[in-house]
């Protein structure tokens, strides 16, 4: 039996260090694909600039990569990690860490793409050298800031693999588990996301040069709260690591906790995406009209906060999962129904975030357009974003019955 | 974690039926409705040409949500509704903002205040829309597009009220519980008035909005 | 644990349903996003209908939420009813 727990830590690092570089590695190859891409097509336009151009693209490229660097970093350590004490627990979170850091990479490595892309697009028509080291640096900014949901996946994992969990609990086990799928789901789409302001707000300063302050200001203010459904996701993954309650029995509590990883998890894609896009509508829109960056920015704020609202629905499942109490169960349908509960949340949030995020840009843009109206835009975008929600909202009653009523 | 499961509950028997009414809401409904009654008499107390900055709130508020209702059902519909619209507004911003004070707690993350007010605007624009169009005009709609859509256009109908009483109860008791598991989290003193500002404040007054939107849209819609 | 066949049936159906319900949110979310996105615009363009536009935005959106009512429906009948 020694022996067999042994076997199955190891394999558990091994798939975990798998799933780490294997998952990891396609956002930022598809970030890297796309930031090339663009360079190519606007070689061809204005070959010229082709040595700026590319220059750019090698440094955006260079600081796309960094979500798959932080991959390959765990993966490796997941490789030639030794546990003190080899449990099923141990398993489980190293299993869990490569999952959080893998999934986690994923956004963030497509994400960072968006602005090396653009900037390369932008730079065809600039001419000052100035303003082109200056969009370097706003794209390098933007980057940055991108990789925070990545950053935060690694925390996760690396806290999985060298934090001690305690003794062979298999509920333990699950809950490692699903706080590794809860951070890296959760950082897919906070990562994606915050990428789309800082796409805009290069190609606004390649536009119009002097609105550099407020572009930037507006990306990070946009990217920032599109974020915060990774930081949701981040919460529920601590409370399943460090929150004990007690001595529980295995029958429901695993579905539980599994559920509630999954809720939030899940539901902060579509919040997170959702978010990026109005935050990248607004970055736009006050490069075409830098006079009207308050209302703009305002718009944006209640549009990405509105839109967050699926991912507040995901929460409140997860922690009624977490807390709610359950007594021992000894068939698999209570399991079940509250697995259900989480899985059903988590989905059904995905679509309506997203959608909030697509009403949210039309208004944010038109209402750099179209100032007067602001007001009457704002309307109209909330009532189309509550609407929207309708689905979300129905993917909470279910679950909520399912928590309650079955 | 107590706070969560804690509800202070009067529970009255009758027959094998029992009765459970939630304290706090109650006690939080009755505080909201003391405060927008001191605040209307305050508001119409002295009423001037130059207002008192009390009038100029009042006057602001329902100016804003006046016009609102007007340009959504028009001049004659808005002269009925809008006294109703302003106040669920003034009521549920209230209740949402009445959470950020120590002590106190939203009537809104109880889902009964949320329910009963959805179910008040279903009545209402059911009723709107039977007087617009009389009865038999009112009955044909839930005939379109084909007759077979009957029950998909009743459960549509009953769904709106889930998603509306939902979406706020959703959001209140999502922000309450977030706040409460923070602050035991980290015992810290400068995140949570933060989220109380921003869930409390902030979230609560976008979706009191959206509440008394979403409730004048429907009666435009019946209406119509 | 015995995993007798009433017990199976239950456990599939509350799945089936929380699976039903949240997949079928995706698409009628995303949906209504376009169709509220298209309503801000023309109001960008022509404020002046805005009335009208509202009403049409909604009525397209009830349409385009009726997958969604059916994935409502389907999940409560896995509910309650097998």
């Amino acid at each position: 039996m020694e022996m067999d727990i042994q076997i199955l830590v190891k394999l558990a690092a091994y798939i975990g260090g798998g799933m780490a570089i294997g998952f990891g590695a396609i956002g930022a190859a598809l970030g890297e694909g796309y930031a090339a891409s663009q360079a190519d097509m606007a070689i061809s336009e204005n070959p010229e600039k082709s040595s700026d151009i590319v220059r750019n693209m090698l440094i955006g490229q260079a600081v796309a990569e960094s979500a798959a660097i932080f991959a390959l970093v765990v993966a490796i350590l997941l490789l030639f990690i030794a546990p003190q004490d080899p449990t099923i627990v141990t398993a489980a979170a190293l299993l869990a860490a490569g999952v959080s850091m893998g999934l986690g990479a994923l956004g963030s490595g497509l994400g960072s793409g968006f602005p090396a892309g653009e900037t390369c697009t932008a730079m065809v028509k600039v001419q000052d050298p100035k303003v082109l080291s200056r969009m370097t640096t706003v794209m390098l900014i933007s980057q940055a800031v991108c990789q925070t949901p990545a950053i935060l996946a690694m925390v996760i994992a690396l806290m999985l693999m060298f934090v001690g969990f305690g003794g062979p609990d298999p509920v333990k086990a699950v809950a490692l588990l699903s706080a590794g799928l809860c951070m890296g789901f959760g950082a897919i789409g906070s990562g994606a996301g915050s990428g789309l302001p800082g796409g805009a707000a290069c190609q606004g300063i390649g536009r119009q040069p002097e609105a550099q302050g407020l572009l930037t200001t507006n990306m990070l203010i946009g990217a920032a709260v599109c974020q915060t459904p990774a930081i949701f996701a981040m919460v529920i993954a601590l409370i399943l690591m460090f929150v004990n309650l007690g001595d529980v029995p295995f029958n429901p509590y695993w579905a539980a906790f599994m559920g509630a990883g999954l809720s939030t998890g899940l539901a902060a894609i579509g919040s997170g995406y959702g978010g990026g896009m109005a935050a990248g509508a607004s970055c736009e829109g006050i490069a075409r009209n830098p006079k009207t960056v308050g209302v703009v920015t305002t718009t944006m704020l209640v549009g990405q906060a509105v839109a967050q609202s699926p991912v507040i629905f995901g929460l409140l499942i997860s922690f009624i999962l977490l807390f709610k109490g359950y007594g021992e169960a000894f068939a698999l349908a209570p399991g079940m129904a509250l697995l259900a509960a989480g899985i059903c949340m988590g989905f059904g949030a995905i679509g309506p975030g997203i959608g909030s995020g697509i009403a949210a840009t039309s208004a944010v843009s038109w209402v750099a357009r179209n100032e007067e109206n602001a007001g009457l835009l704002m309307r109209m975008m909330l009532v189309a974003q509550a609407v929207t929600q309708s689905t979300a909202i129905y993917s909470m009653v279910i679950a909520l019955v399912l928590l309650f009523v079955i | 974690m107590n706070e969560i499961g804690g509800i202070y509950q009067l529970i009255v028997r009758i027959g094998e039926y029992s009765f459970h009414f939630n304290l706090t809401a109650i006690a939080m409904t009755w505080i909201v409705i003391a405060l927008l009654l001191f605040f209307g008499y305050m508001a119409s107390r002295r009423r001037h040409v130059l207002p008192n900055s009390m009038q100029v709130v009042g006057e602001l508020l329902v100016a804003q949500f006046y016009g609102l209702t007007e340009s959504t059902l028009g001049k004659e519909r808005a002269k009925s509704y809008a006294p109703l619209i302003v106040a669920l507004f003034m009521f549920l911003l209230l209740s949402n903002w009445i959470g950020a004070i120590p002590h106190m707690t939203e009537p809104t993350t109880d889902l009964n205040t949320p329910l009963s007010l959805g179910l008040m605007g279903f009545v209402l624009a059911h009723y709107a829309g039977i007087r617009a169009k009389g009865f038999k005009g009112y009955i044909k709609t839930y005939f379109e597009p084909i007759v077979f859509m009957l029950p998909m256009n009743l459960i549509g109908e009953l769904a709106k009220v889930i998603s509306i009483s939902f979406r706020l109860f959703g959001n209140m008791m999502g922000g309450a519980i977030i706040i409460l598991v923070v602050s035991h989290l980290i015992y810290s003193l400068v995140l949570p008035p933060f989220l109380y500002l921003f869930f409390s404040l902030f979230i609560g007054t976008i979706q009191a909005f959206v509440f008394t939107m979403l409730t004048v849209v429907y009666i435009a819609v019946q209406v119509d | 644990m015995a995993i007798e066949g009433v017990d199976l049936i239950h456990a599939a159906s509350y799945i089936g349903a929380g699976i039903a319900m949240g997949l079928g949110a995706i698409g009628p979310g995303v949906g209504e996003g376009m169709v509220g996105a298209k309503a801000c615009e023309a109001i960008g363009r022509n404020p002046s209908e805005a009335a009208l536009l509202t009403r049409t935005m909604l009525v397209g959106q009830a349409v385009s939420e009726s997958t969604g009512i059916y994935s409502l429906v389907v999940a409560l009948l896995l509910l309650f009813v097998v």
